[in-house]
Order: structure tokens, then C-alpha cells, then sequence
């Protein structure tokens, strides 16, 4: 076992010695490719809302909760999955939020949400976390769909419509600080500002 | 019919009902001689419809969303809600209703403020905050949907009342 | 100086004269109308026409006119809020289609039970029914005449309506609506205290640590009440609330623990919680060893089902002994439930084990003040008798109950199924004060009260509901008369027994209704009827508080209280029309007499003049019969509870209170019965005294988990249930015609799990059938509203005219309590 593991070592330190320069330039060019493309195409199932109600944790609580808000279901059937909201679509931050989510899956592994009390126990922190994201990206996820300059204030309800060309126009406020819990049930609201 | 049956005193009792029925029918067989109802119509809500059957049910309607206060029927009504509340998230973990019509958030929302009254206790004593006892909102308060009452409601208000009295006093005074 | 009425509308009329000859009115001097003679609005008190809460009302009116209500300040029920129906009811009498003539199905100015409906006067419409009943009477006898009453009835129109049917008629084919909502509450509290009706009271609310709501949906069918434990559960932290329901709805709202468990697995999760108190040894030895006595109750009773069905003729014991019991000790219970562990239960009801556990904490920990609440979950259930049994074991077990915040409470579900239905015995096999027919003593009692020969009521109990649509049926009821409800559309199985019923070409079916209802539409005759203030009246609540109110309006012309029109038709018939010979002989002095003569002319009813109606006080019935009928028949009614551990306080003192709790002794009402120093009717030393049983001890009821009635199999493959929503009151028939509460629930829809849809290719606002062994209806299908039924279960309320769910459900009943079980169907759904 140990002289294998040596062996390995100095093929690696010392590729040339066994393979021709060419051989290595190709083949790390291929297997890079294939590398690249197993990793996005990986990482895309991972963006999908199938893989991530393939956690029961993920299905029975946010997605049951998803399913009777207008996100699911509504006119014109245009629809968020999970990801549209929760994952970046430029590909740097869509990396860095995957590195974040690896933590998720340490939850899932030692079951920090795994039954309904617990999902409700860290539900506050859940959503804060997501809430402080979309701050700080000035609701990006929400605008990849609802932009703002094609906004008919005509089409919208009086409120609406105030508080979009006011508030929302001035930048003062950006979408999540008034849209909170309309895609899951809110948690514990208590001190939270504008409630 | 009734004014005139109350009038009435226990000696001419079995007299009274005699010619109160002689009125009664004469006055009904006068007005309503030809009048009959299908007797497959006669269940207003059913729109005509025999009770073996049933009409297609209509569509689902939508929620009035116009924001247009509407008039009350007298003052102590809750107002009915001019807007969606679909999803509007009212449990033990927060009061979304109240994230607007709270008293220190109507600045921002500029949405009525709930009646004082809200604030009252059991006893009538005023909290701080808004009463648990009035916590759920959609107890007394509702959105309506756009569609036809099935059956017009004859109910006058107070106002109306007034003014006909008001009327009806001057009309005898100028006389 | 006593002015009599006439009198004091003459003075006023002069005076109003006066007013405008020599005054000259002011001309307006704003906008506003000012002037304290217009804008002045009279105020008195009622209590609600809806839910058993009992909230008092004040009621504006003005000009003969109801134009607000509002919530009464003063009441302790409610201290001034009401709910969303409650805040309406200014309106519910201004429906356009108020009937104001008696109607009678007529072909070429005859009767013609196919015929249409045509306007007649009232002398004809008693004509026709006197014609009718008298001939039902020489064909079949005091059975084939019958009437199905109400838990909305006043209390006096359902005492003059017993006392017509069991007296009069001698039938004992009377049942009310009730039938529907309590009798297996009922069941329940005569079988295990022998006395009806809850120890505790509201005053509960504002007492415990913990509520436990079993199939009872309060946030929407007792608002207020749910007012007051949402006030204690978010005032006091520590409280925590229990719901138990088939399908999520608006009380998990406020559930610490909330549990969606399958139809019927109720009964095991009752005797969990039982084995739990056993097993972590937290049964208060004393209490249960003094004040109880444990039974072993009789198993397989069927389900109420008509005797030719299957599953009748499976049950082995589903005859007169289905409630019988043994005597068994601690250790035999204690053996009995010992079976129903947790795991067990858990996988029967789907309920996790950790929930199961923390609910039965909350009954067992000594030091938290539990009330339970419940309604239709377990009365309208094919086991609503042993439901109501075993939830009270706990209590038992626990010794929770009877002191502020112990309270087992079963609620009501109309103003009167206390006061009228239960208190009254307007049941099948009931009299008053909790007597029933089937004791002679009791009957002989009241034929002393009433003045009656001994043997004037039949000792065989009546049909019940769900039978009187039977013996419709099937011809052997053939005068009815349904007064106060709307059965038509309320009763399950439309299709198979209630519509044949009624339009059986043997029977004549009379409906008096304010309005034109599902059930008039099946009349052959429909009487136009006041309603709620436009009459005087008592009602019994949930806490059996006792509430009048004064008639405040006239109802439209033509229209008549139930009351008046059961004593007015009472005078048609001689005693010789409705007695034997050999009664008559035994007192022959009744000879050529009406049943008014010697029903309500009996020296009792007619005891008190005109001139104790003060005299500014609308009073149809009472002016019209020449006494004050409404205080005559409750004190005659009163006579039978006082001293029985049912007092009720004299007539007079209701109109000065928002209602007191029976027993009244002394003047004092009683807010926990059962226990010494709140009951008076408690033994002094005894701590607590369980009276209604000969030796003062409760039963705690072995009885174990059976199956439903009926339950999805591969074909039918969902539960359906059904029930009401908050906007509207039952079948709607007033609420519907409130434009504000119409819009706010239109239609009835069926609340569906979305992957139920879903697997069906259905989705919201599809249009589709629900299709039972029985029948169908059409509605449109509901994924996200206020109700989220889990998979393989949907709910459908019934409040809507146009979209008949009775037609689907199953009138499998409780064989105890003959209520039927609304909650439990198996139904295909299918996309039209």
C-alpha cells in the first residue's frame, strides 16, 4: 500500500518520465473538458428543484409550503422553482452560493432539519439568511423575472402602484423588504423591521 | 296584519281571528289571484333548478381588488377588505395584516388603522398593542369576490330612514 | 297612572300631532341631520340568531326597522365583539324573497301535491293541514303523524310543539335538527353522569394552561369563543393549544401542536392518551376511586343503517342492547387500553409518536389545567357516543374536571340545541328536564304537570331524523310538518331517503320558513314565517345560559312565528279528533274541548294577563291569544326543572340579565356543577358529587377503536367530508342573502390536496363531480384556500343550495345517539 501511494506520487510530480509531453498537453486538455463539463452538467442537476426536493426536508417544508402561493400556481403558469430564487444565475456567484449550500448538505447528513419541529426552530435563521442575501444583492433573483423598467403601474393595484414608483423607483427599497414570506411561511416575525 | 292582531284583547280573541282571516284572504285572493310559482322555482338560491338536477356551477370568481373603501351599513360593521389576501400569513408566528394597519406602521402603508376599539381589552380597558382578543383579523373582516348576490337584500340604513322621516316632517310643516 | 297599550298609542299619536302642529320644524341648518328626535335609534338587547356561543346583541332599530347590531358590551359571552355573521344580522331578515302568504301546491284551485305553488290565506292553509292530519290520524294512528323541529325554535315554541305532538297528538314522531348536531353529546353525558349538558363554562377559557380541540374547527364555527382562547393563549405565554382535526384548517393557526389524523382513529388516540395517564402513573387515585366506576361497554352496534344493509346484518350487537355495559375494575380497564400504545396509534392515525406523546403530557401533568373542546368531529361520528365517553375518561382519570379550567366542553352548534333541543326534550324520546318517554315516572309527571289522564303519552319512543326520512319513505309518516330548519338540504342521502320522502304521493309535507328554502321547494304547503326579533323568545346556550329577548320589529305582513302558528292550529281539533275514547273517559271533562282548550288554555299558559307585557313591548302571539303565552309556557316548562338540579330563574329576571346559568338557586346561577362550593346541588363533604347517577359517580367507559361505516376502497378512493364555513351559518338560507356574506363565500367548493389534483389532471377551478354509491354533485375544485386537506382526503361545506353535497353522503348513524356522521364518506372525483 505504501509503496503504491509513492509510486502514484512521483507519476504525479513527475509526469514525463512515463508519458510523452504531447500525450500530457492533449489528454489533460480532454480531461479537462471532460472534467468542466461533468462538473457544470452536475452542478446544474444540482440546480434543479428535482434535486432539491429529493431531501424530504426540502419537500415537506418549503416546497409544500410553495405550492399554494402565487410562485406555483397563477395565471399565466409562469412558474420559480426553487433555484430561480434561491441560486445566482451569474456563474461566479452561483459558485460561491454552491459553496454556501455545502453546508446545507452537512445539515442534511446530520439531520439539523430533519422533522417539522426542527425546520420551525431554525426557521427564523433560514430566512434571515436568504432575506440579508437578497438584500444585498438588491433582490437580484426576484428582478431576473420581475424588472423593474417594464413594470405596467397602470396594470397594478393602487398600492401597488404607489409603493412601486415611490419607494421601489427611488431605490430606497428593493424588493424583499416589503415581499417576505410570499413564497413560504414566515417565521417568527418578532422584531423584524417594517412588521 | 300583525299591527292589527296586536291591538286585538283576549275577549274578542276568537272574533278577531275570524275577520282578521276574512281580510287576510280577501286581500290575497284580490292581489294574487292569478299568481303561482313553478313549484321547480321556488328555492331562490337554486335558480330554478328541480332538486334533482343541477345547474353547470359557475366559475371560481375572482377577489375585489380595487382598494375602493365601501359603505358601511351602519356604523359598528367591520369594513369589508378592498384587496387580496391570498396567502396572507395570520398565525402565531406573525400578523401580516397588522405589518400595514398597525398604528405605527399606517406612515409608511398609509392603510387605515385599526379602530381604537382594538385595543381594548375584555373589560374595556386599552392595551398598548392591539388585543389578543381581536388577533384574527378574517373573523369579522373579509375580501369580497366579484360576483351577483344571489338575492337582492331590502335592509335600509339609518341614513335613508332619517332623510325619509326628515322629509316627510317638512312636508307637514309647510302645510 | 298605568296607561294600557291602545292608550299610550293614542298619547303618543297626540303628541306627535302636537309636535308638528305647533312647532315649527327647523329648516335644516347642515348636511347633518342633527335633531335628536331623528337621529335617535332604540337599543335592546338579543341574543345572536346563529352559532351555540350565545353572544348577546344590541339591535338598533328605528321606524319599525332593525338598521344595526353590534356586539353587546355588557354580555359576558362576548364583551361587545361578534363575529363576521354576527356583525350582519341586521340584514338577514331583508332578504327580497321574504314569504309573506302561505303557498300550497295547487292545480286548478286544488291541492295537487305535483301541482304549483299559488298563494292562499291562512285559513286555507290550516284547512288544508286540519284535512290532512285528521285523515292521517283515522288511517294510522297519533305514528303517521310527525314533525321535525329546531335547535333554533325558542325555547317556548319547543316546549308548545312537544306538548302539541306528545300530548296532543299523542305521537312521539317529534325530533329536532339537533338530532344532526348533539344527540350523540347527549349520549354522552347521560351515559357517563346521567344528567345532560357541560359541568364547566366559558369562565374555562380564561383559566386554562392547555386547550385540546377534538374535530372542532372553532375559528370558524364559534368565533368568539375562539376570540377568547386566542386572548388566553397569546396573553399568557405559557398556554399551549392542542388541534386534533382529518384536515388542516384556520384553528392550527394558533396550534402549538397541531394533528391531521385519519377519519375514525379517534377513538384510539382517546384511549392512548388514557393508557399513557395509566402507564406513567399520573391517574389521581383518589378522585377516581371516589367519584367514578369503570364499565365495559357492549362492541360491533352497527351503524345505524337501514336493517337490510350489509353492514347491519354484520353487526352482532346493533339492537337494543348496542348500550349496555358490565362492571370492571381499575386493572380490567387499565388491561383494556393497555393495547393502545403509542407506536399502535401511531400507525392507525399517522399521528407522529412525539405529538401523540406531547398531547397526552398535557392531559397527564397534574399541574396543567386542561380543557377540551369539541363538535361535530365527534358527534357527528358513527362512534359519537363513545367518543364523547372516552374523552371524559381522561378527564375522569385526571380528576380535570368541574374546576376553572378542567372542562371537558362540548359546543353547540345552533342558539337553542341546549336551550330547546336538549333542556325542552324535543327529541323522539325525550320530555323535559332530561326525562324520557320510556320511564313511566317521568311520563306520569308530566302528565301531572300538564294536566293531562295518565296514559296520555306514548311510552314507545318516536322516529328519530335520519328514521323519519325513512318512514317517508317508505310511507308510513304521512302528515309532517318541519318548522325552524332546512332538512331538505341539511340530512345526508338526499337522493335515496330525504327527496323520495317528502315527495311520496301518500305523505303532505308542510315547511314553515321565512324564506323559500331547499326543504319548501320538497313541500307540498310552505308557511311564511317571522323570525328572530320580529318575535319574543328564550334560547339556551353552550354554558347553559339562559337568554330572552323582547320582539323589537313586526315581521313582514303575512308572516307568523312557529309559535304562533302551533298553537293557533291546535285549535282545529276537538280532543275527540286526537284521543281515545278511554283516555277521554278519564277525563271527561275535556270532552268537546280543542287541544288549545287543554293545552294551552290549562290554567298554567294562559296564567299571566296582557298587562305584564310592559306596554310599549310588541308582542304578536301574546295580544293576538289574549295572555302572555311566551312567560306562560316557560313557566310551566320551568316547573319541570326546578328542584331537579335544572332551576331556572323566574321569566321576568331573563329580560333584566345577558342570560344566567342553569341551576339557578337562590337567584344564583352556577358556574361549575358537579363541584362542592360552585353546585349547590352538591352533598356537602363530598368534594365533588356526580348527582346524575344514583350512587354520584361517574363512568369511565371501556370501549374500543372500531372502523368507519364506510371508507375508500380501489373505486371510491377518498374520504369526503363535509361541514360549514365561517361566513355562513349552516344551510345558509339566511347568511346567502346577506350580500356582504355572500360575496365574502359564494359558493361551495371542494378544498383538495394539490397532488390529489394533481394525479387527477385537476387543478383549481376544474369543474367536477363527486360521485358516492348514492349520488353526485357538481362543484369546482379549491387547492389553496383556508382548508388543506392532506392526500386522500377533501372537504366540501354544505351551506350552499346550488350545490347539494347531501346528495353524496352516507346516513350511517351512531346507533346510540341516531346522529349521523357527516365526516365520513368514501367518493371518487371525477372532471365533468
Amino acid at each position: 500500500m505504501k509503496n503504491f501511494i509513492i509510486k502514484m506520487w512521483q507519476t504525479i510530480r513527475r509526469p514525463s518520465v512515463h508519458f510523452s509531453l504531447g500525450f500530457l498537453v492533449i489528454g489533460g486538455f480532454v480531461a479537462g473538458i471532460i472534467f468542466w463539463g461533468g462538473f457544470n452538467t452536475a452542478l446544474e442537476i444540482t440546480n434543479t428543484e428535482a434535486f432539491c426536493i429529493s431531501c424530504h426536508e426540502m419537500e415537506d417544508n418549503p416546497y409544500e409550503e410553495l405550492k399554494t402561493t402565487i410562485h406555483f400556481s397563477n395565471r399565466s403558469g409562469v412558474r420559480a422553482t426553487c433555484p430561480d430564487c434561491h441560486v445566482p444565475h451569474k456563474w461566479t456567484d452561483k459558485i460561491a452560493r454552491k459553496m454556501q449550500a455545502s453546508k446545507e448538505v452537512w445539515g442534511k447528513i446530520f439531520g439539523t432539519i430533519n422533522t417539522r419541529e426542527k425546520f420551525e426552530a431554525k426557521r427564523r435563521h433560514l430566512a434571515e439568511n436568504e432575506w440579508a442575501r437578497f438584500k444585498a444583492n438588491d433582490s437580484l433573483e426576484c428582478r431576473n423575472c420581475h424588472n423593474f423598467d417594464y413594470m405596467d403601474f397602470t396594470a397594478q393595484s393602487t398600492r401597488a402602484s404607489e409603493q412601486h414608483s415611490t419607494s421601489l423607483a427611488s431605490g430606497e427599497k428593493t424588493c424583499i423588504d416589503c415581499h417576505k414570506g410570499i413564497a413560504h411561511e414566515l417565521p417568527d416575525m418578532e422584531g423584524v423591521e417594517g412588521w | 296584519m300583525t299591527k292589527s292582531l296586536s291591538t286585538r284583547t283576549a275577549a274578542k280573541k276568537s272574533l278577531s281571528m275570524k275577520s282578521v282571516f276574512a281580510l287576510f284572504s280577501a286581500g290575497i285572493l284580490m292581489s294574487t289571484l292569478a299568481m303561482f310559482t313553478n313549484a321547480e322555482e321556488i328555492a331562490t338560491l337554486r335558480d330554478n333548478t328541480p332538486l334533482e338536477e343541477q345547474k353547470a356551477p359557475k366559475v371560481m370568481p375572482t377577489v375585489a381588488n380595487d382598494d375602493i373603501k365601501k359603505k358601511r351599513n351602519y356604523p359598528m360593521q367591520p369594513p369589508v377588505i378592498p384587496h387580496k389576501v391570498r396567502n396572507y400569513q395570520v398565525d402565531l408566528k406573525v400578523n401580516k395584516c397588522m405589518s400595514c394597519h398597525s398604528r405605527n406602521r399606517t406612515d409608511e402603508s398609509q392603510a387605515p388603522m385599526v379602530s381604537v376599539t382594538h385595543y381594548m381589552n375584555r373589560d374595556g380597558n386599552f392595551l398598548a398593542e392591539i388585543s389578543p382578543r381581536r388577533y384574527f383579523c378574517n373573523q369579522c373582516h373579509v375580501p369580497q369576490l366579484e360576483t351577483k348576490e344571489l338575492v337582492e337584500n331590502t335592509f335600509q340604513d339609518m341614513d335613508s330612514i332619517m332623510k325619509e322621516k326628515q322629509k316627510a316632517q317638512k312636508a307637514q310643516a309647510e302645510h | 297612572m298605568k296607561m294600557n297599550r291602545r292608550e299610550f298609542i293614542k298619547a303618543n299619536a297626540v303628541a306627535a300631532a302636537a309636535t308638528v302642529a305647533g312647532v315649527a320644524v327647523p329648516a335644516a341648518a347642515s348636511n347633518l341631520i342633527t335633531s335628536s328626535e331623528l337621529t335617535k335609534l332604540k337599543w335592546d338587547k338579543a341574543p345572536c340568531r346563529f352559532c351555540g356561543t350565545g353572544c348577546s346583541v344590541n339591535v338598533g332599530t328605528m321606524d319599525g326597522k332593525v338598521v344595526a347590531t353590534h356586539g353587546d358590551i355588557n354580555s359576558p359571552v362576548n364583551k361587545g365583539l361578534n363575529c363576521i355573521k354576527g356583525y350582519f344580522l341586521s340584514k338577514i331578515m331583508y332578504g327580497k324573497d321574504r314569504l309573506t302568504t302561505p303557498l300550497l301546491r295547487m292545480t286548478d284551485g286544488k291541492f295537487d301535491k305535483n301541482g304549483d305553488f299559488t298563494p292562499i290565506s291562512w285559513e286555507q292553509a290550516f284547512d288544508i293541514m286540519e284535512e290532512k292530519a285528521k285523515a292521517t290520524l283515522k288511517d294510522k294512528g297519533p305514528t303517521g303523524v310527525g314533525m321535525f323541529g329546531s335547535g333554533q325554535w325558542t325555547v317556548q315554541e319547543g316546549y308548545a310543539a312537544v306538548k302539541l305532538m306528545k300530548a296532543g297528538f299523542r305521537s312521539n314522531n317529534i325530533d329536532p335538527n339537533a338530532r344532526h348536531c348533539m344527540a350523540s353529546a347527549v349520549g354522552g353525558f347521560m351515559r357517563t353522569f346521567g344528567i345532560d349538558e357541560p359541568m364547566g363554562c366559558y369562565d374555562d377559557l380564561e383559566a386554562a394552561d392547555a386547550f385540546v380541540l377534538w374535530g372542532s374547527n372553532m375559528a370558524e364555527m364559534h368565533p368568539i369563543l375562539w376570540t377568547r382562547l386566542t386572548d388566553r393563549r397569546l396573553s399568557a405565554p405559557h398556554v399551549k393549544v392542542a388541534v386534533l382535526s382529518t384536515f388542516e384548517h384556520r384553528s392550527f393557526d394558533l396550534a402549538d401542536n397541531g394533528m391531521i389524523f385519519t377519519p375514525q382513529t379517534d377513538l384510539a388516540i382517546l384511549n392512548f392518551i388514557a393508557h399513557y395517564i395509566i402507564k406513567t402513573d399520573r391517574v389521581n387515585k383518589d378522585f377516581v376511586n371516589k367519584h367514578t366506576n369503570f364499565r365495559l361497554g357492549e362492541t360491533d352496534i352497527g351503524y345505524g343503517l337501514r336493517p337490510e344493509h350489509p353492514l347491519e346484518k354484520k353487526a352482532k350487537n346493533n339492537g337494543k342492547t348496542a348500550g349496555d355495559s358490565t362492571p370492571i375494575d381499575f386493572e380490567e380497564y387499565a388491561k383494556f387500553v393497555s393495547t393502545y400504545t403509542a407506536e399502535y396509534v401511531s400507525e392507525l392515525s399517522s399521528v407522529p409518536v412525539d405529538k401523540l406523546n406531547a398531547l397526552a403530557e398535557l392531559y397527564a401533568d397534574p399541574k396543567i389545567k386542561v380543557t377540551s373542546f369539541w363538535t361535530m368531529g365527534f358527534n357527528q361520528h358513527t362512534r359519537g357516543v363513545w367518543a364523547n365517553n372516552l374523552v371524559y375518561n381522561i378527564h375522569l382519570l385526571t380528576g380535570k374536571i368541574s374546576t376553572p379550567g378542567n372542562s371537558p366542553f362540548s359546543l353547540t352548534g345552533q342558539p337553542s340545541a341546549c336551550g330547546t333541543a336538549r333542556e325542552v326534550g324535543t327529541f323522539s324520546h325525550r320530555l323535559p328536564a332530561d326525562m324520557v318517554v320510556t320511564n313511566p315516572k317521568h311520563r306520569a309527571l308530566a302528565e301531572k304537570t300538564w294536566k293531562l289522564p295518565e296514559g296520555t303519552i306514548p311510552a314507545k319512543p318516536g322516529y328519530h331524523a335520519a328514521l323519519q326520512n325513512r318512514k317517508l319513505k317508505d310511507g308510513e309518516l304521512n302528515f309532517y310538518w318541519v318548522q325552524c330548519n332546512n332538512n331538505m338540504q341539511a340530512a345526508a342521502n338526499m337522493n335515496e331517503e330525504g327527496l323520495p320522502g317528502y315527495r311520496n304521493p301518500k305523505n303532505f309535507i308542510v315547511v314553515s320558513d321565512p324564506y323559500p328554502t331547499v326543504t319548501a321547494q320538497a313541500a307540498d304547503l310552505i308557511l311564511p314565517t317571522a323570525m328572530w326579533v320580529e318575535k319574543e323568545g328564550v334560547y339556551g346556550n353552550a354554558e347553559r345560559r339562559t337568554q330572552s329577548w323582547y320582539q323589537q320589529v313586526n315581521a313582514p305582513e303575512g308572516a307568523m312565528s312557529d309559535l304562533w302558528q302551533l298553537v293557533e292550529f291546535s285549535k282545529r281539533f276537538n280532543m275527540e279528533d286526537v284521543w281515545t275514547e278511554e283516555l277521554l273517559a278519564k277525563k271527561p271533562e275535556y270532552r268537546g274541548k280543542t287541544m288549545f282548550n287543554v293545552l294551552y288554555e290549562n290554567g298554567n299558559v294562559n296564567e299571566f294577563p296582557l298587562s305584564e307585557i310592559p306596554d310599549d313591548r310588541l308582542n304578536q302571539e301574546s295580544r293576538d291569544f289574549g295572555f302572555y303565552i311566551q312567560k306562560g309556557l316557560f313557566e310551566e316548562y320551568a316547573s319541570f326543572g326546578r328542584g331537579h338540579a335544572h332551576d331556572l330563574a323566574p321569566y321576568d329576571r331573563y329580560h333584566q340579565e345577558r342570560g344566567l346559568r342553569w341551576p339557578v338557586v337562590n337567584g344564583k346561577e352556577t358556574l361549575w356543577r358537579f363541584k362542592e362550593g360552585s353546585d349547590p346541588y352538591v352533598k356537602p363533604g363530598s368534594g365533588w358529587d356526580f348527582y346524575g347517577k344514583p350512587d354520584g359517580r361517574a363512568v369511565i367507559f371501556a370501549l374500543p377503536y372500531e372502523p368507519a361505516a364506510e371508507f375508500p376502497d380501489a373505486e371510491y378512493d377518498l374520504w369526503l367530508s363535509t361541514g360549514r364555513v365561517l361566513e355562513h351559518w349552516h344551510s345558509g338560507s339566511m347568511t346567502q342573502r346577506v350580500p356582504e356574506l355572500y360575496k365574502a363565500m359564494p359558493d361551495a367548493v371542494v378544498y383538495m390536496n394539490p397532488d390529489d389534483a394533481r394525479k387527477r389532471n385537476l387543478r383549481r377551478g376544474d369543474l367536477v363531480k363527486l360521485i358516492s354509491r348514492r349520488g353526485e354533485v357538481q362543484t369546482r375544485v379549491e387547492t389553496r384556500g383556508r382548508n388543506k386537506p392532506p392526500r386522500g382526503l377533501v372537504f366540501m361545506p354544505w351551506f350552499d343550495a346550488s350545490r347539494l353535497v347531501n346528495k353524496v353522503t352516507l346516513d350511517a348513524t351512531d346507533p346510540l345517539s341516531k346522529q349521523t356522521d357527516f365526516k365520513k364518506c368514501a367518493i371518487k372525483i371525477e372532471k365533468v
